[in-house]
């Protein structure tokens, strides 16, 4: 896809996403409870503003460089690959989230990083998977608990002694 | 001079040298790991301090404070995470040289810049501390908006190809910082109801997600495509003198920006740092190589946030204001050892004075010591496969994301502003500026909200400083000048800053 014809939706896109900021705003933030005061709407009122316009400009922008018939140069291009991969690592932090908090560190952190080297770095020698994730599992441990004394998450359906 | 005497053997006695380098190792250690600060490593040896006396007890924390300003460009060159928010702008040209097997040469050239930073703005602290704290306490709501706002005209300066996309990045940062309880009225903004939304979006959560996850994603992507090894770190001395010397015009301005932004409470390392960066893009002769992993983009940004040290002293000593949650620690520190900041302790206590500068000078050669070890130990870390990295770093901030608040929703909101900052890098809205907004967002809302309120809503206050008119000249100019840069220069693609 030619540049100027992402910026030719995406202009409209961020021009969209900040009307419904706008919107957003006016619903939930009040407004200025004294005279003289900006209020804590103002701010957002004004950042969103601003966005609706820098869309627009990006929409503009994109249809004057189309008639130029500029040279496209590098230009964006997402793969089915890309996107698994990208769909992957986020689902894989927000598992760990989800682990951390009901399992714990101890648990949560070998799972994860092993199904990462597996999924994502694709490595599939199980005894340097294994080791890794718990090499990576001990040494967080270590920096973070031992030497450090920061406390890391337990776990609610882990019963502690 | 008896007082200088005294200073000098209390800061030089045994136990004391051994605070400070406590102080140093555990500062660096905390920032140089993603979700530490050497802000929390101030909170936690505090405790420890109140059995010592009082010139070890300040040795030790500020051994921790000048440590940690210089661990924060570990990850930042090695992983391309800041360790700490001050070292985000040496992510943009550290990383880049640790990448194409310069990492030894980058982290020596940062700790020689912070060395000189630091020890820049201590000379400063020592001779001119009544004139700048004078100076520093005329700053005002007005004058520091004034400012921020100059800072954020560096977004203009971050992102080469575009304005439009620099200004829609850096806009966007500014409205993630938005949501949460404001502090001013104590409403929630946008928060929905949620008690964890209303803490807002950490500012270091935010960081690390955009940093890391896009990086460890590419990484991925590569994996497998690309057949990349390992990168060969190139054999250099570890501490390249002779190049960061030919710089000394730069840490100097470098060191000077620092100083004087350290020096107004309520500002700090990253302004200073990306103040510092966008100074040497706009003055350099190959700005169009800044991005890509010159050693002026670490020099300038790493010269700067140390040298806030000193900077923001200044009013700790002198008034008795801290400038940011450091300094704050530092303060609670000189009150609980019975040193009252001001002017009656500068008279009293002169030794006390005296042994803290020394202090501050012995922690930069044990930084630099410990840093000639450090450095050839830490750029092993690169010699791990790249896709082996990239899972480490997805730990690294999982955890890290929850080890700042002790909050597993950091760790859901890493996620997700991880995966949308992989969006927008993907269609080319660089990530700096983004990092820009976050950073000065909230300093840059509250002080122009607090001068309204002291002017009864009035905009005339911002007119009726000469300061505050500066800073806003040169905003205009430095908006005008890359306008006017974009419109001259032909259209050639340009290295974009990410």
């Amino acid at each position: 896809m030619r540049l100027d014809r992402l910026d030719r939706w995406l202009g409209p896109s961020l021009t969209l996403l900040a009307l419904v900021w706008l919107w957003l705003v006016y619903a939930y933030i009040p407004g200025a409870r004294f005279e003289g005061e900006p209020g804590p709407r103002a701010f957002p009122v004004l950042l969103g503003t601003v966005l609706a316009g820098l869309g627009v400009v990006m929409m503009l922008q994109s249809l004057v460089s189309a008639r130029r018939d500029r040279e496209p140069g590098e230009t964006p291009s997402l793969g089915g690959r890309e996107v698994g991969l990208a769909a992957g690592t986020f689902g894989l932090l927000i598992l760990y989230a989800f682990l951390l908090e009901r399992i714990g560190f101890v648990s949560a952190t070998p799972v994860v990083t092993a199904l990462a080297m597996y999924g994502l770095a694709k490595v599939r020698r199980w005894v340097l998977l294994g080791s890794i994730a718990v090499g990576i599992t001990f040494g967080c441990w270590v920096i973070f608990d031992v030497l450090l004394g920061t406390p890391l998450p337990r776990g609610s359906w882990v019963i502690w002694p | 001079m008896d007082a200088l005497f005294q200073g000098m053997a209390a800061a030089l006695s045994v136990g004391t040298v051994a605070a400070v380098a406590t102080g140093v190792v555990a500062g660096l250690v905390f920032s140089a790991i993603p979700g530490l600060t050497f802000s929390v490593a101030l909170a936690l040896i505090m405790p420890f301090t109140f059995g010592m006396d009082p010139i070890p007890a300040m040795a030790l924390l500020l051994g921790v404070y000048s440590g940690g300003m210089t661990g924060g460009a570990v990850s930042a060159i090695l992983l391309g995470i800041p360790g700490t928010p001050s070292a985000a702008a040496t992510v943009l040209d550290g990383h880049p040289m640790a990448r194409r097997g310069d990492a030894s040469f980058a982290l020596g050239a940062s700790v020689i810049s912070s060395a000189f930073g630091g020890l820049f703005s201590l000379v400063v602290m020592m001779l001119l501390l009544e004139q700048v704290a004078d100076v520093a306490i005329r700053f005002g709501p007005a004058e520091i908006f004034a400012l921020v706002l100059f800072g954020l005209s560096t977004i203009c300066g971050l992102a080469d190809k575009s304005m439009v996309r620099g200004l829609i990045a850096g806009v966007l940062g500014l409205m993630v910082m938005t949501i949460g309880l404001d502090e001013l009225d104590g409403v929630g903004r946008l928060t929905f109801g949620s008690i964890q939304l209303q803490q807002g979006v950490n500012m270091l959560v935010a960081m690390i997600a955009l940093f890391a996850v896009p990086q460890v994603i590419s990484t991925f992507v590569d994996h497998g495509r690309v057949e990349r090894p390992a990168i060969t770190e190139r054999v250099r001395a570890v501490f390249p003198w002779r190049r960061v010397a030919g710089c000394w015009s730069l840490l100097l301005r470098s060191s000077a920006i620092g100083t004087v932004i350290g020096s107004i409470p309520g500002t700090g390392g990253p302004i200073a740092s990306f103040l510092a960066y966008d100074h040497a893009r706009r003055f350099s002769r190959r700005p169009a190589e800044f991005g890509t992993g010159t050693i002026e983009g670490v020099v300038a940004p790493e010269a700067s946030n140390n040298a806030v040290m000193g900077g923001a002293l200044i009013p700790v000593l002198s008034l008795g204001i801290p400038g940011d949650p450091a300094t704050a620690v530092i303060l609670g520190g000189l009150l609980v050892h019975g040193l009252q900041p001001g002017p009656m302790l500068f008279q009293t206590r002169l030794d006390v004075i005296y042994a803290l500068y020394m202090a501050i000078a012995v922690s930069w050669v044990i930084i630099l010591l410990v840093q000639l070890v450090g450095i050839r130990l830490f750029v092993r870390v690169l010699r791990v496969p790249p896709h082996v990295l990239g899972v480490c770093i997805l730990v690294l901030c999982g955890i890290g994301s929850y080890v700042i608040r002790n909050a597993i929703f950091d760790v859901y909101l890493m996620a997700i502003i991880g995966l949308l900052g992989y969006g927008l890098q993907r269609m080319r809205i660089p990530l700096a500026p983004v990092v820009l907004g976050l950073v000065l967002g909230p300093t840059l809302e509250q002080q122009y909200r607090t001068a309204l309120i002291l002017s009864e809503g009035s905009h005339q206050i911002f007119f009726e400083s000469g300061v505050a008119m500066v800073f806003f000249a040169l905003t205009l100019l430095t908006i005008g000048w890359q306008v006017w840069s974009s419109l001259r220069t032909p259209t050639e693609p340009k290295p974009e800053v990410t």
